[in-house]
Parts: C-alpha cells; sequence; structure tokens
C-alpha cells in the first residue's frame, strides 16, 4: 500500500466509524425524548366537541392563538383549575381560543364531571377518544397545557396546574 | 534536473531494509526477507518458528512508526489485546445483561425504574440508571460495537495487506536458512527424481512455481483469507445491528385491542387500522382417547391448543390530519394464531397475548320491599354507559353518577375516579316509579341508601370482562444484512479452520536436494501427505523439527 493510500484509508476509516456511531448514538438518544417542545411546530388535528362541533387547530390559528388544555376527569388539578380558566376565558377572548381536550373518555363521564364543577364550561371540550392528538403531542402527565400562536407555533408549555397568573401568561404568549 | 526525486524514488524510505542476500528492499518492520526467505533480524526471535511465518515474515504495519492522531487511533486498534479486550467487555456485559429482566419484559405501563426499584432495591435501580435494562440500546453498548468495529477493521487492513502482498510475491527460490528453519525438512543427495517429485505434488493438486531447479509447491492458500471472511462477516453483522437504530428499519410494537374494537397500527401514520372481530383460545379435549389424555388431565389448568384472533385490516382512505374520523376500506380478513402472522408491507402481526383483566359490563335487577324482582335486569357497559334504563312500564332507572374507579364522594355529591379504568365501578342510581323517585350508592360488594326509607333495592346479578387480545407488530429490515453477515462469519471460520495451507519448497540445484514445508495448521495431515510421495520414490521420510526436539527433551 501507497502511503498515500494508506493515509486514506486510515483517516477515512476512523472518521466513517465515528461518524456512523455518532448517527447511531444521536438516533437512540432521540427516540426516548420526543416531546412537543417550545419552538416546535404544532401538529395540526380535527376532533370533535362535546356539543358535536368539528374543529381543526389550523382554521383557529389563522386568526387566533389557540391554548390547548389536555385533560381528564379523574385529574384532580385539573378539576381546580379548569373553573379559574373559564373565568378567565369570560373576561373576553376575542383574540384567542382555548381548547380542552379530553384524554379518551365517553361523553356521560365528561358531563357527569362538568356539571359537578363550580361552573359551566363556556370553552369548547374537544373529545379524543382514541388518544391519537395525546399522542402526537406525547402527553406525559396531566394536565398540560400548551400555548400557539398565530404562527401555528407552540410558544409555551406546563405539566402541572395553573394559576390564574399563569393563564394570563399563557394568553398573552399565544397572542403576541 | 530533478536528481532529488529520482533519489527519493529508489530510497523510498530511510527505513526501508535490503536484503543481504539478494538485495530485495523490504518495507520497515519485515521480519523474513520478501523474495528469498532470509531472516533479516537475525535476533527476531529464534525459538518462534510459527510465529515468523504468521503473516510470512512481513512487517505488520502498526509495529512501525506512528504520526498523526489518525495514525496513534489507528495503531492502537490494531492491537490484538485491545481487540481481545473490548470482545471481553461486550461478552462481560450481555452476562450481566441477563441478571435482570430486560425492560422489555416488565409489565406494560409500569414505570421502569420504579420497578427496578422496588423489585430488586439498589442493584436495580443502578441497573436502570446504568443502562443494563436495555442493553443493547444503551449508549455504551452501541460505542462499545463501534470500537469493536474499528479495532475489526484496523487489525484486518494492518495484517491482511502485507499478508495478501507477500502471497502474492512469493518467489520460488529460497535462501538455504529458510529451508533450515522450517519445521519439517529434509535433505537428499539425489537431484536427479526432482522433476518426477514435483510431478507427484502436482497430481496431488498442489500448483506450481518453478525458477529453474527451484520449485514451490502450493496449495490451500484460501485458508489464510478464512479469518478476513470471518471478519467480513462480522462487519456486516454490526452494521446490520446499527441500521436497527435508523428510522423505519425496526419496529416492535405491542396492539392491544377489545373484541368489537377497531385500532390504528402503530407507524404508519394511520394509515392502517386492525379490527379485533373476535378472540378464541381452544383447549386440548381431555378425552379425546390419544396418549396425550392421561397427562392432559394431570394438567390442573387447561391445556391451550390454540390462541386466536380473527381480524379485519382497514386501509384508511383519507390522509386527514390527526384525530379527523378514518375512511376506512376494508383490506383483508385473515385469523392470527400463533406461528401464523398476517403479513401486510414488510411489517408481521403476531399473536402475542391476551388481557380479560378488564371489566365489560356489570348486570343488576331491581328488587320491590317484599323482595321480588321488577321486569328485566339491566346491564351497564361500564366504558358507555346509557343515561337510563327502562325496568317495567312504569319504573326506570337513570344514572345520576358513576366513576369508573371509585376513590371518594365529592362535596357537592359527585363521585370522583381516581384512573379511567374500570377496575372499581361506583354508581348513583336514582328509581323513579312516577311517585317518588329513590337514590342509592352501588359499589362492588356494597350498596348504601342516599335517600331515606327505599322501598327498592337494586341487586348485583354478574359482571362480564373484556377479552382482548394482545398482538405485537414487528418489522426487521435489517434482518437479511444480519443473516447475511452471520453465513459469511460461518464461512469464514470453516475456510479458516478446515483448509489447510501447504507450502513445499524444493532447491534442486547443485548436488543437494533441499526440501521444506510449510503448513498454518495439522502438520500431522501434511507429514503423512508428503512421505507417502516420498517413500514411494525411496526417499527418507521428512524430519519434523517439533517432534525432533520433544524427543530430546524426553
Amino acid at each position: 500500500m501507497k502511503k498515500s493510500t494508506r493515509k486514506v484509508v486510515r483517516t477515512g476509516t476512523i472518521i466513517t466509524i465515528a461518524a456512523l456511531l455518532g448517527l447511531t448514538l444521536y438516533l437512540n438518544l432521540r427516540d426516548g425524548s420526543q416531546t412537543v417542545n417550545v419552538g416546535d411546530e404544532a401538529v395540526d388535528f380535527k376532533l370533535e366537541t362535546l356539543d358535536g362541533d368539528e374543529i381543526q387547530l389550523s382554521q383557529l390559528t389563522d386568526e387566533k392563538g389557540v391554548i390547548l388544555n389536555f385533560w381528564g376527569t379523574w385529574c384532580k388539578p385539573c378539576r381546580e383549575e379548569m373553573p379559574d380558566m373559564n373565568q378567565v376565558y369570560n373576561e373576553g377572548h376575542e383574540d384567542y381560543e382555548i381548547i380542552a381536550v379530553n384524554v379518551s373518555e365517553n361523553p356521560q363521564q365528561i358531563s357527569q364531571f362538568i356539571s359537578g364543577l363550580s361552573e359551566d364550561l363556556d370553552y369548547p371540550i374537544a373529545l379524543d377518544p382514541n388518544r391519537s392528538v395525546t399522542k402526537a403531542y406525547n402527553i406525559g402527565p396531566l394536565p398540560t397545557t400548551i400555548a400557539i400562536n398565530k404562527d401555528g407555533e407552540v410558544v409555551k408549555k406546563q405539566e402541572y396546574q395553573l394559576t390564574k397568573e399563569d393563564i394570563h401568561a399563557f394568553i398573552e404568549s399565544s397572542v403576541e | 534536473m530533478n536528481t532529488k526525486d529520482n533519489n527519493e524514488e529508489v530510497k523510498e524510505n530511510k527505513n526501508d531494509i535490503t536484503c543481504s542476500h539478494c538485495g530485495h528492499v523490504n518495507p520497515p518492520g519485515t521480519q523474513l526477507c520478501q523474495s528469498c526467505g532470509k531472516m533479516i533480524n537475525e535476533n527476531y526471535d529464534k525459538k518462534k518458528i510459527k510465529d515468523l511465518m504468521r503473516y510470512d515474515g512481513s512487517a505488520v504495519r502498526s509495529k512501525v512508526k506512528s504520526k498523526s492522531i489518525f495514525d496513534k487511533i489507528w495503531n492502537f486498534f490494531t492491537s490484538i489485546k485491545v481487540g481481545v479486550g473490548i470482545i471481553a467487555i461486550i461478552a462481560i456485559a450481555a452476562a450481566i445483561g441477563t441478571i435482570l429482566p430486560q425492560e422489555y419484559f416488565i409489565p406494560i405501563g409500569a414505570d421502569p425504574l420504579e420497578h427496578y426499584t422496588e423489585q430488586y432495591g439498589t442493584f436495580g435501580m443502578l441497573y436502570y440508571k446504568l443502562g443494563f435494562t436495555q442493553l443493547y440500546s444503551s449508549w455504551w453498548f452501541v460505542l462499545l460495537n463501534g470500537l469493536l468495529a474499528l479495532s475489526i477493521i484496523a487489525a484486518s487492513v494492518d495484517r491482511g495487506v502485507p499478508l495478501y502482498k507477500s502471497l502474492k510475491n512469493q518467489r520460488a527460490k529460497k535462501h538455504d536458512s529458510f529451508f533450515r528453519r522450517q519445521r519439517l525438512n529434509n535433505n537428499y543427495d539425489n537431484v536427479s527424481k526432482a522433476p518426477e517429485i514435483v510431478k507427484s505434488f502436482e497430481n496431488k493438486k498442489y500448483k506450481l512455481t518453478q525458477d529453474g531447479n527451484h520449485y514451490l509447491l502450493e496449495k490451500g492458500r484460501l485458508s489464510r483469507w478464512g479469518p478476513y471472511i470471518n471478519h467480513t462477516g462480522l462487519i456486516i453483522l454490526l452494521i446490520g445491528s446499527m441500521l436497527r437504530f435508523f428510522p423505519g428499519v425496526y419496529v416492535d410494537e405491542i396492539i392491544y385491542a377489545q373484541e368489537g374494537e377497531t385500532v390504528s397500527v402503530p407507524t404508519t401514520n394511520g394509515k392502517y387500522y386492525v379490527k379485533n372481530e373476535s378472540f378464541t383460545i381452544d383447549t386440548y379435549d381431555e378425552e379425546s382417547g390419544t396418549v396425550f389424555d392421561e397427562s392432559l388431565q394431570n394438567n390442573m389448568e387447561m391445556t391451550i391448543s390454540n390462541f386466536q384472533t380473527d381480524i379485519t385490516f382497514y386501509e384508511n382512505q383519507t390522509a386527514d390530519v390527526v384525530g379527523s374520523s378514518p375512511e376506512l376500506e376494508e383490506v383483508d380478513k385473515y385469523s392470527i394464531r400463533v406461528n401464523h402472522p398476517y403479513v401486510f408491507e414488510d411489517y408481521q402481526l403476531y399473536q402475542s397475548s391476551y388481557d380479560n383483566s378488564q371489566m365489560k359490563s356489570m348486570t343488576f335487577r331491581l328488587e320491590d320491599s317484599e323482595g321480588n324482582t321488577l321486569g328485566d335486569n339491566f346491564t351497564v357497559e361500564l366504558d358507555d354507559p346509557e343515561d337510563s334504563y327502562q325496568i317495567t312500564e312504569d319504573v326506570s332507572i337513570d344514572m345520576r353518577a358513576y366513576a369508573p374507579d371509585f376513590l371518594e364522594i365529592d362535596d357537592n355529591g359527585t363521585l370522583i375516579t381516581a384512573t379511567p379504568v374500570p377496575t372499581n365501578p361506583a354508581f348513583v342510581f336514582e328509581v323513579d316509579d312516577g311517585e317518588k323517585q329513590e337514590l342509592s350508592l352501588l359499589q362492588i360488594m356494597n350498596s348504601t341508601d342516599i335517600t331515606q326509607d327505599n322501598e327498592y333495592n337494586i341487586r348485583f346479578v354478574e359482571a362480564e370482562d373484556h377479552m382482548a387480545s394482545v398482538l405485537t407488530l414487528k418489522k426487521d429490515l435489517a434482518m437479511p444484512y444480519m443473516a447475511a453477515g452471520f453465513i459469511i462469519f460461518l464461512i469464514g471460520l470453516f475456510i479458516g479452520s478446515y483448509i489447510n495451507h501447504r507450502r513445499i519448497w524444493i532447491n534442486a540445484e547443485g548436488d543437494t536436494m533441499n526440501i521444506a514445508a510449510h503448513t498454518n495448521k495439522n502438520y500431522y495431515g501434511m507429514k503423512k501427505e508428503m512421505n507417502t510421495i516420498l517413500e514411494s520414490y525411496e526417499f527418507e521420510a521428512m524430519k519434523d523439527k517439533e517432534e525432533e526436539e520433544s524427543n530430546s527433551k524426553g
């Protein structure tokens, strides 16, 4: 083997293996953390609401900022934050919309849950019967709240109960 | 004009070694002259006859000087010690990986850290944190495999290239000392028979290279390439295991479908859906009159002969956004049994297990104060209960509250559930007979009146469980690489182990005929082959140096 060939073989082999190893490790480690983060593009979805209407995220974000609130009837913080959210919502929601995405429960359970709250909810409750949206957003704990701006970009995310201040902060970042 | 260049061409490297016997220029590190086989470094190691011939005495490049960082890395990994070290670490890690169950064996949905800590204490926690629970995809195991690949390639190139060169450039003419140094050698006074003897060896499938009265007979050279073929197989195997990490190459997912349920097939982006039409378990007949009857009866449980899920396979016609209801078109119907998966595209859908632990429905009846049952029984579907049940023309039961996994009663009277899964259902029923309403709370094994002096009683009759089939979805595009790699590995192993590389040198120049022989394995067989031919010419048998040594020692 000529000296130059030898150099090419050595350098080439080492760099190729290092590159493939790096790529493999990247793909491997990325696998476990495919959550939706701030700065990501929000996945578009179409769901039916409790009232039987159909809502699509991309249509809403054309005009308004959107706050997605993933919840379930068994989740205690959800029960506590939802009336707060409703009060803020009723102060005016011309430039934003709240969608409370229920994670795969039947309408009977949801209606029963809402009737047990201190006030009726005026924002739409979206039904995700087979968790397809919950999976697409890789939702872990409930409640998880995500703010999406008019460009369809995730701008804020919180994985625990919201205070009223938090709710205002979410609205602000979604309409900016 | 360019004397300097010419000079360099002649003297390529100042460390090159010119053979004192034949004048051949050998690269630095050479032990035996590539041309005539004279020993270059007399002090190398006089005892190690075999070692010297392993790479035909040519320089193993890693043992020469190193310069750049790449040379240093390369030389480090060409070392057999390093290679064996990496293999040892991989083997030990794989062994440790079998102490506790891997993560895909723990219950579905359990938090791995909690599970291992609870089950195995601190050791379990460390085991999980160090990545042993998912050994094959832990970062350091992947890294070790990468280093192994580098070690295999570096070691093979550094030894294979010089070996190839020296085997390609073999000459028939060898120095006298080369003959004396071979394990099998002898010399004879009679030179006239040389061509005939050579002819006999050629009949034994030896290939001849001739240079005047110098002969080289060789067969089974392929044997020397065994390890390199073997290594190629290993590299392909490692590439296959690497490919599994690439998106879309490897899928191993669980599909959980209750009877009658249609679920989307994971990793197909909502393109395919599968419906569990029915799930059946067949058991062996204990009275079938076969020889197995007795052992079937001895078994306390039923012996299962077949698990089967009848499925309908659908393709989604609307490539629409997430969450929108799919427009399904039936593609196929199939009965999935153990070892009979449903195959579509590159996927296989296997029968894995079943689950009947989830409650499906509860049936109740209504009694009046005298204990008489009124009307029909009513069944509450726990996943999607009705709001109202008509018992008789006059009496109806309304469900006022339902908790699938009852936790407590809220201040405002609603039931609070701990999880959305119906494991501990509780209901508030309102019996309405047109005149008055009575409320009662029903739980498993318990019934409480909410209103005073209830006339009616709701009694539990029976519960039914869901029958759910658990299927595994598999796809492995890396499998052909793994299989090819393994087959090549075995071929290499076979070639290296069962083929002998035999060479015989004959020098019939002058008055004496020198014969020497070398093989990479099985000297006994070679000796026998040669002696048969030599005896047929009434020549003395070959002398074996090693045999003589052990004799003189004894």
